[in-house]
């Protein structure tokens, strides 16, 4: 039996595995499944100062080893979440509060009523699906120094993590701006910006047209991406993109990650997450490893 | 609801680009008429939200439509013995009151299929009278299910058999008469739509089972909803997938 736990900014995870925001819900529905108190946290649906609708339907599609989404940050809003959601949530496992926002002082506003009430924030300034806020904080580096500034300003007493971009020219660059903003840790990928056509009716499948693309088929270019972030920030990283596995949770790991998210693979199992958390104590085990934290960074690049 | 490891009993062609397929679960599972299933398909991401047609202890049965490449691949190497994840039972299901007496099922394409779960269920001490349409001859599947009621109509598009029309002309042509103390419908948005504004106004109630592609089927990732007329959004998948036709937006 190895040690599983992870120390993620002081903060103890019993074990790095985390549901990505946005394919979990707060944890209820799960939890009719199998008892999520196994979960090393759960990253929550990205929430607003007030409700939003989200985007019209369809809102998913799939492609060959990836899904698309555009939900567009359909959430109850904090107040809602801190009423109903969290009370149930709180003391099963970590919560990490995802926030979105579409102004600074919605970003803003979010961390302020919860700094102190959750054990981590996760500022989603990378979602693809919202015209307005979301991505167009995530793209640029002062953007992103800046409003992780701000948020920061706004929670002191909870640790920020900053979930980034895909879709930008530069991911060591966008992680450093995080860090000289105030992020006490980093999260990525979000998902890319992708199309799928309807060929028959000659448009895209999704209403929003284009969609956040995620699932397997996106782990090798989260790797990397994982892997040049957690080499230029001395802030810890959780990595996430396409894990299906205990063994796609390592590479991330060796990557550089401290914690995993899980997304797509809870649609196509839904206890992706369970089964993972089983994975790594197996893979540890057959590999002599004692901690799973002594995995993270240990990849040796080819001379 | 749960997660289980079922094996596939029978995976048949029932009709035109139609197949009926039959797992056995671990042990009996009640599903009430209108619940679905989802089902996983190896190499494919997202499982697939399909409708319960038949529920026999631990035995059920789904029928689907050959429209993707998943449902084909569910065709194609599912055999008897596969084992199959499947996620069960879901949703609301439809909900007929002990005075609602006199059942109507309108249905259309595959939307026929979870309808016959309710007239399984509901033959056995409520009249029903089922109005079912099909394309035509070559999609016309599970008569003698259909036909356990009062009373069956089928409508084909061509005329091939049946009524010539839709199940909601043929429906309507004896709502009067057979007066339903209650409709239950499913199939494509624009036959909804036509029951909707042909019972606008007669005070009988009429639920909707209505599709959407979904992501998580259980109610967490929002990505099934449906707009409702209050102008909130409801959960196909969780909240539904049966709803009062007035309630919602078609």
């Amino acid at each position: 039996m190895a040690d599983l736990s992870v120390n993620l900014c002081g903060v103890t995870l019993k074990n790095p595995v985390i549901p990505a925001s946005g394919t979990f819900g707060f944890g209820r529905e799960f939890d009719e499944i199998y008892d999520i108190s196994c979960l090393g946290g759960v990253a929550t649906k990205g929430i607003a100062l007030t409700p939003w609708g989200g985007n019209p339907v369809p809102r998913i599609a799939e492609s060959s080893g990836v899904i698309l989404n555009a939900v567009g940050l359909q959430n109850p809003g904090v107040e809602k979440f801190i009423a109903e959601d969290l009370p149930w949530l709180k003391g099963k496992t970590r919560v990490i509060a995802n926030v979105v926002g579409r102004t600074m002082e919605d970003y803003e506003g979010v961390c302020e009523r919860l700094n102190g009430l959750v054990d981590f924030l996760e500022l989603n300034i990378s979602c693809p699906n919202v015209r307005c806020g979301g991505m167009a904080f995530g793209i640029r580096p002062e953007n992103i120094e800046e409003i992780t500034a701000r948020a920061k300003a706004k929670c002191p007493s909870t640790p920020l993590i900053v979930k980034l971009s895909p879709n930008v020219e530069s991911i060591p660059r966008n992680a450093q701006a995080a860090e000289r903003g105030g992020a006490d840790a980093l999260s990525l990928v979000n998902t890319f910006t992708g199309l799928a056509i309807d060929i028959e009716r000659r448009r895209p499948i999704l209403a929003n047209n284009t969609g956040g693309v995620s699932g397997a088929g996106i782990k090798p270019i989260a790797v990397r991406m994982v892997y040049e972030a957690a080499h230029a920030v001395s802030i810890p990283v959780i990595g996430m993109g396409g894990i299906t596995c205990a063994e796609d949770a390592v590479e991330f790991l060796m990557a550089g990650a401290v914690a995993v998210q899980v997304g797509t693979q809870n649609f196509t199992d839904t206890r992706a997450c369970p089964k993972i958390i089983a994975g790594l104590n197996e893979w540890c085990d057959a590999h002599k490893v004692a901690r799973v934290a002594d995995l993270t960074d240990t990849l040796q690049f080819n001379g | 609801m749960r997660e289980i490891r079922a094996t596939v009993l029978e995976n048949k062609r029932i009709a035109d680009e139609v197949y009926s397929l039959t797992f056995a679960a671990e042990e009996e599972i009640v599903v009430r008429p209108g619940q679905f299933c989802m089902i996983g398909v190896g190499g494919f991401p997202l499982r697939r939200p399909i409708a319960v047609c038949k529920a026999e202890g631990e035995r059920i049965t789904v029928c689907y439509r050959l429209k993707g490449g998943g449902t084909r691949a569910l065709a194609r190497e599912y055999k008897t013995g596969e084992k199959l994840s499947v996620l069960l039972p879901l949703g609301n299901g439809f909900y007929v009151k002990e005075s609602e007496k006199k059942v109507a099922v309108v249905g259309g394409g595959v939307g026929i299929f979870p309808l016959i779960a309710a007239i399984r269920a509901y033959s056995k001490h409520k009249q029903v009278y089922a109005y079912m349409g099909f394309r035509g001859r070559a999609a016309v599947c599970m008569e003698y299910e259909m036909a356990r009621g009062e009373k069956l109509v089928i409508a084909t598009d061509d005329g091939s058999v049946g009524f010539h029309g839709t199940s909601v002309q043929a429906f309507m042509q004896d709502v009067d008469e057979i007066k339903p103390d209650v409709v239950l419908a499913c199939g494509p948005t624009p036959m909804l739509r036509a029951l909707k504004s042909a019972m606008h106004g007669r005070n009988i109630p009429v639920y909707v089972s209505l599709e959407e592609r979904m992501g998580c089927g259980i109610g967490a990732c929002l990505v099934c909803v449906c707009e409702k007329t209050d102008g909130a959004h409801a959960r196909v998948c969780k909240d539904g997938p049966v709803f009062e036709i007035n309630d919602v937006v078609l």
